[in-house]
């Protein structure tokens, strides 16, 4: 068992199984209608909008949202955490302080949200906290807003990050009762693509 | 990493195993349930009683320990979740031979009832691990996690910037 | 054998009594009518404050600290007449040697008896948490006991130390008057040192001596001067045992899951719960349900997963029928005091006058360790290791409910993380007892989740204030304040004794007794119904009238034109609090309301517990909201016996009061509160922590100071807003009508 533990560990992170498994098969570029992938944008927008999502795409001064059902309005994350330059907190207090690495989804509604990496803010240029559907949608589709991703590459990481744990599963998965973010993981790869298969359009 | 580790990624059994923890420099075989938190397992396995509960989730800070040196509150991890060496406020240093944060705590008389001093001060040896020379800004945001009801941070305050210059002269 | 004499200037007995290898010195029976100590008494009559054997030198310092301090400067006080650096003698909670343990004991720890009052309101900082009322104070009289408590530590100590004298003394065939004392020994007049616990034999067999005079604080070594607490290293370093972290041999772990406040089990299946691991037992208890486990978590998962229903409360445990039930005791004026009616406010107030309606929230006390008792229950006897500021009537509690004499209960009272008042509670003790009688033979630890101390506590009551003033270019006209509240101590009598008949002074106090000549000046109280228990939180009555009555200042000030600070100084009329206004304004460099910048600063003043105490906060608009930039506090103690701590202790008080002004209340649905942890009542913490500069004057009588910071902050802060913004905020929290950066 000991070289089994060592192993583990000289290997950093082990994700035995995909966490949560999907598929991206992107339909042909221009097989899906405007109308359509407007309304595949309307779903997507609905997820990455949603507190589970947004409330940590924040902008320069770094502080995290705490919003959603258990809120009666959106406000600072308690005792106004920053998660400073680094976005990971490591410049004053660490986000994986409170939030811990685990080695499962599963949570118990004591624990402040965890994944299977390191929690963190994502990107400064990928903040979007509080934009309305159309800033939003134009945000996503631009390149230089979106990690440079073309629409299949979207989709890839949705699937990528779900597979190992990381923070698309958890906010399909939270678990302590919270609230996900809406339709699942499959669905909100399928409507990317659609959305992208359709050119990416953005409502006005 | 070194060659401590811990167990057994078993985290969905609800059962008890047989885990290898290292706490202080000590290394601990435990049997207890992957899906304890390891406050409760300092607490009331190992009998390190310096680790206090405060809230169970998050929100004061009085169970922080380190783990491979950063500061982590221990109500927050499974024991299946254990990824490091464990210190605890009686592994940072003892009334003998002070950690200089400790030191700096006692010669500025932070503690009043004292029940959140572990925490607040292994949060601060962390922060000063990380930024030995913090800013005020620093500090206050560092220690903004960690709860005091008797408010003794202007204290807390001048311990940290008192151990910051300990260390530096070191 | 044991030995006392008389102390005849405060009427009370110091004496001595052979324990095992040594020998104990207190004070006899002092909560007693002072008949004939020799009659009937034996070891256990004495209440010991120093007890000398072969391991060294004990100071016994009986009143609970939990975090004020009062641990050491029980100490100090003994140490000092002692000879004895207080660092270097073991310091104990209470008789924990069975050697002269009885239950008479326990009986002098009650910190209620009448003849006990000064000792509370005299010495220490363990003035905390107790309602005024049951101390007997005057507050604008001055207590007859005055310095009693004070006087009696050190008096313990100065007869210890002229006994062991006389033990050297006669040992070497010398005269006592020759000899000398100093770091814990006799010191002959050849310089041969003989420390105390080769001469606690000796020292028993003689008759106390009670011909003492108490050194003149010139004389002071310890007390007055910086001094280091030997429990601050202990806390510093996770080697301070608190009641929570208590183990002994066998013991289980329990915790509770309690229905609402008035509320029952309907229905209990505890099958799931008893399935789970570790847990031993699912056990119902009077008002809820215990689970009985190998450890704490095990326990407390036990309990979530609980198949439990509670009978449904009824709807006055709602927050918004609890503000009804407020609004309509003041619409009918039914008074349960009046302790003030100077002039006639109804000549003078008229249309146009200020007129406003203040308005407090339940206040939770959380200290930060959670509620927690251990107890073992055998055939004959009862043990209670707890941190609490009642032994007495938790023992009489314990004793009720396992059938066993009073005698038969012992209570080893700890260090305690915090109280704010929790701790003059006994709920928890008394279910660690049911618990603990359901496995008689096995210790049992309570200890309860922070969810169960939310749901769970008995707050500071909720009230509403009413406030009509006059106040002219010529000052201050009238002032009419009438606060409408349910009895605390009503409620915490009934819970923990029986409720007193008469009315609760404590509705007003904070604000009739305040030392302002105002010409026209009226505080009434009503008394509104209860509808969840209440308690005292820290400073009691004076924690929200503080608010009620430096706002309403404020406000008259702020109409008439004039500077708050000027105004309350020129109406002051009561010498060290004039003293102390005037030492803010220094302290403060106070300009008036704008400090420039953008900045404003409010000041507020609140005598209580006898300690005048003046506070000015200064804020700034920040585009993140309202923030607290600096806050200064004067307060006048008369002697400050611990400076350090002091100093922190108001701090530490103004800042409690500050961060729950800002930012805490309960709201209650079915009586319970919504706030279930510290995410939703965060108090103060370090980010909001302004600049701190508090002063000590030493013009009043000896009091303490655990409480009185507390009162004038929130009003100071409102003020403060008000300077800066111009919106005058009448309910607490500010955070519902501000928001703060």
């Amino acid at each position: 068992m000991m070289r089994l533990l060592a192993l583990l560990l000289m290997t950093g992170p082990v994700w035995a199984e995909d966490v949560m498994p999907s598929i991206v098969a992107p339909p042909a570029e221009g097989s899906v209608s405007t109308a359509d992938g407007l309304a595949a944008w309307d779903r997507v927008q609905q997820v990455v909008s949603h507190p589970r999502c947004a409330n940590c795409h924040v902008g320069p001064d770094h502080l995290p949202m705490w919003s959603g059902p258990e809120y009666p309005e959106p406000r600072p994350h308690g005792m106004a955490i920053s998660g400073g330059d680094s976005r990971m907190g490591v410049e004053t207090l660490p986000c994986a302080t409170c939030h811990i690495t685990a080695s499962t989804l599963e949570s118990d509604p004591r624990q402040a949200p965890n994944a299977m990496i390191p929690w963190q803010l994502p990107p400064v240029e990928m903040a979007w906290f509080g934009l309305d559907g159309p800033a939003l949608c134009r945000q996503l589709r631009d390149p230089d807003l979106n990690g440079g991703r073309d629409w299949v590459e979207l989709a890839e990481h949705l699937r990528d990050d779900a597979s190992h744990g990381g923070f698309v599963a958890w906010g399909f998965a939270p678990g302590g009762g919270r609230e996900p973010a809406p339709f699942g993981l499959q669905a909100h790869i399928d409507d990317v693509l659609k959305w992208g298969a359709a050119g990416q359009p953005c409502p006005e | 990493m070194g060659t401590h580790l811990h167990l057994v990624r078993c985290g969905r059994l609800r059962q008890i195993a047989r885990m290898q923890l290292i706490v202080n420099g000590n290394s601990h075989d435990l049997d207890a349930d992957p899906q304890m938190p390891l406050l409760w397992a300092l607490r009331d396995l190992l009998g390190l009683t310096g680790t206090k509960y405060g809230c169970g989730i998050a929100q004061c800070g009085a169970c922080t320990v380190h783990m491979d040196g950063m500061a982590v509150r221990a109500c927050q991890i499974r024991l299946a979740d254990v990824a490091g060496e464990i210190t605890t406020i009686e592994g940072l240093g003892t009334p003998d031979d002070p950690h200089p944060v400790q030191a700096a705590w006692i010669e500025q008389q932070v503690a009043q009832c004292g029940y959140c001093q572990s925490g607040q001060i292994m949060q601060a040896a962390s922060l000063l691990a990380l930024n030995a020379d913090p800013s005020d800004a620093d500090i206050d945001r560092a220690m903004s996690g960690n709860l005091c009801r008797c408010a003794t941070y202007p204290r807390i305050r001048a311990a940290i910037r008192s151990a910051s210059v300990r260390i530096g002269a070191a | 054998m044991s030995r006392a004499g008389r102390i005849a200037r405060r009427g009370f007995l110091i004496g001595s009594v052979a324990v095992a290898g040594g020998v104990a010195f207190g004070a006899w029976r002092y909560t007693r009518p002072l008949a004939d100590p020799f009659a009937g008494t034996d070891a256990g009559a004495l209440n010991p404050y120093v007890l000398i054997d072969a391991d060294g030198v004990t100071l016994v310092a009986p009143r609970a600290d939990k975090g004020q301090g009062a641990r050491w400067l029980q100490a100090a006080l003994i140490a000092e007449e002692l000879d004895i650096d207080p660092a270097t003698a073991r310091i104990v909670p209470g008789p924990v040697s069975a050697t002269y343990y009885n239950r008479a004991l326990i009986a002098d720890f009650m910190p209620f008896a009448p003849t006990d009052t000064g000792w509370l309101a005299e010495t220490a900082r363990d003035a905390a948490d107790i309602p005024a009322r049951l101390l007997g104070w005057q507050m604008t009289g001055g207590s007859s006991s005055t310095a009693d408590g004070f006087d009696k530590l050190r008096q313990a100590g100065a007869v210890a130390r002229e006994t062991l004298k006389q033990a050297a003394a006669l040992r070497h065939g010398l005269d006592r008057a020759d000899l000398d004392t100093a770091d814990g020994a006799v010191i002959l007049p050849d310089g041969t040192r003989i420390p105390y616990p080769d001469l606690a034999r000796d020292a028993a067999a003689l008759e106390p001596v009670t011909q003492i005079v108490l050194r003149d604080r010139s004389q002071w070594r310890w007390l007055g001067k910086p001094m280091a607490r030997t429990d601050v290293i202990a806390k510093s370093t996770g080697t301070q045992v608190y009641g929570i972290d208590l183990s002994l041999p066998d013991m289980l772990h329990a915790t509770v899951r309690m229905a609402p406040w008035g509320g029952s089990v309907a229905r209990l299946d505890p099958v799931a719960a008893e399935g789970l691991p570790g847990v031993l037992r699912v056990l119902p208890i009077t008002g809820g349900v215990a689970v009985l486990a190998r450890d704490t978590w095990s326990a407390m998962r036990a309990v979530q997963a609980l198949d439990v229903a509670f009978a449904a409360p009824d709807t006055t445990g709602d927050q918004d029928a609890i503000w009804a039930a407020l609004a309509a005791t003041h619409d009918a004026g039914d008074i349960d005091s009046r302790k003030r009616d100077d002039g006639d406010v109804d000549a003078v107030i008229g249309a146009g006058d200020v007129t406003a309606e203040y308005r407090v929230p339940f206040l939770a006390h959380a200290p930060l360790e959670p509620m927690n008792a251990t107890v073992l229950v055998t055939d004959d006897a009862c043990t209670i290791w707890a941190g609490t500021q009642v032994p007495d009537f938790a023992v009489a509690r314990a004793a009720a409910l396992t059938g066993l004499p009073e005698t038969a209960i012992r209570l080893e009272n700890q260090m305690i993380g915090g109280s704010f008042g929790r701790r003059l509670e006994i709920d928890f003790i008394a279910q660690a007892v049911e618990i603990a009688m359901a496995v008689p033979g096995r210790p049992v630890k309570l200890t309860w989740s922070r969810e169960e101390d939310f749901a769970h506590d008995q707050p500071r009551p909720a009230q509403i204030a009413r406030v009509r003033g006059r106040a002219t270019d010529q000052g201050v006209q009238a002032l009419d304040l009438t606060v409408a509240s349910p009895s605390v101590i009503a409620s915490w009598f009934g819970r923990v004794s029986s409720a007193p008949p008469g009315p609760d002074a404590s509705i007003t106090t904070g604000a009739w007794d305040q030392p302002f000549a105002i010409p026209n000046f009226r505080v009434t109280g009503l008394r509104a119904p209860e509808s969840v228990p209440v308690s005292s939180w820290r400073s009691v009555g004076a924690s929200s009238n503080g608010f009620f009555f430096g706002t309403a200042m404020d406000e008259m000030f702020a109409a008439a034109g004039i500077d708050p600070m000027e105004g309350l100084i020129g109406l002051c009329s009561h010498d060290p609090s004039r003293a102390v206004l005037e030492g803010l304004r220094d302290l403060s460099g106070w300009t008036g309301r704008d400090a420039g910048q953008g900045r404003g600063r409010g000041v507020a003043f609140c005598l209580s517990f006898g300690v005048p105490c003046a506070q000015v906060v200064e804020v700034e608009q920040t585009p993140q909201g309202i923030r607290i930039t600096q806050a200064f506090a004067v307060a006048d103690v008369g002697i400050v016996l611990d400076p350090v701590n002091a100093l922190a202790q108001l701090s530490g008080g103004m800042l409690f009061g500050l961060g729950h002004a800002m930012n805490c209340e309960l709201t209650y649905r079915g009586h319970r509160p919504d706030q279930t942890n510290f995410h939703a009542y965060e108090g103060m913490r370090m980010r909001q922590t302004p600049q701190v500069t508090v002063r000590l004057l030493e013009n009043g009588p000896l009091r303490g100071l655990g409480e009185p910071g507390v009162p004038p902050a929130a009003a100071a802060l409102g003020n403060a807003i008000f300077a800066a913004t111009g919106q005058r905020l009448r309910d607490l929290p500010f955070a519902r009508g501000v928001r703060f950066a």
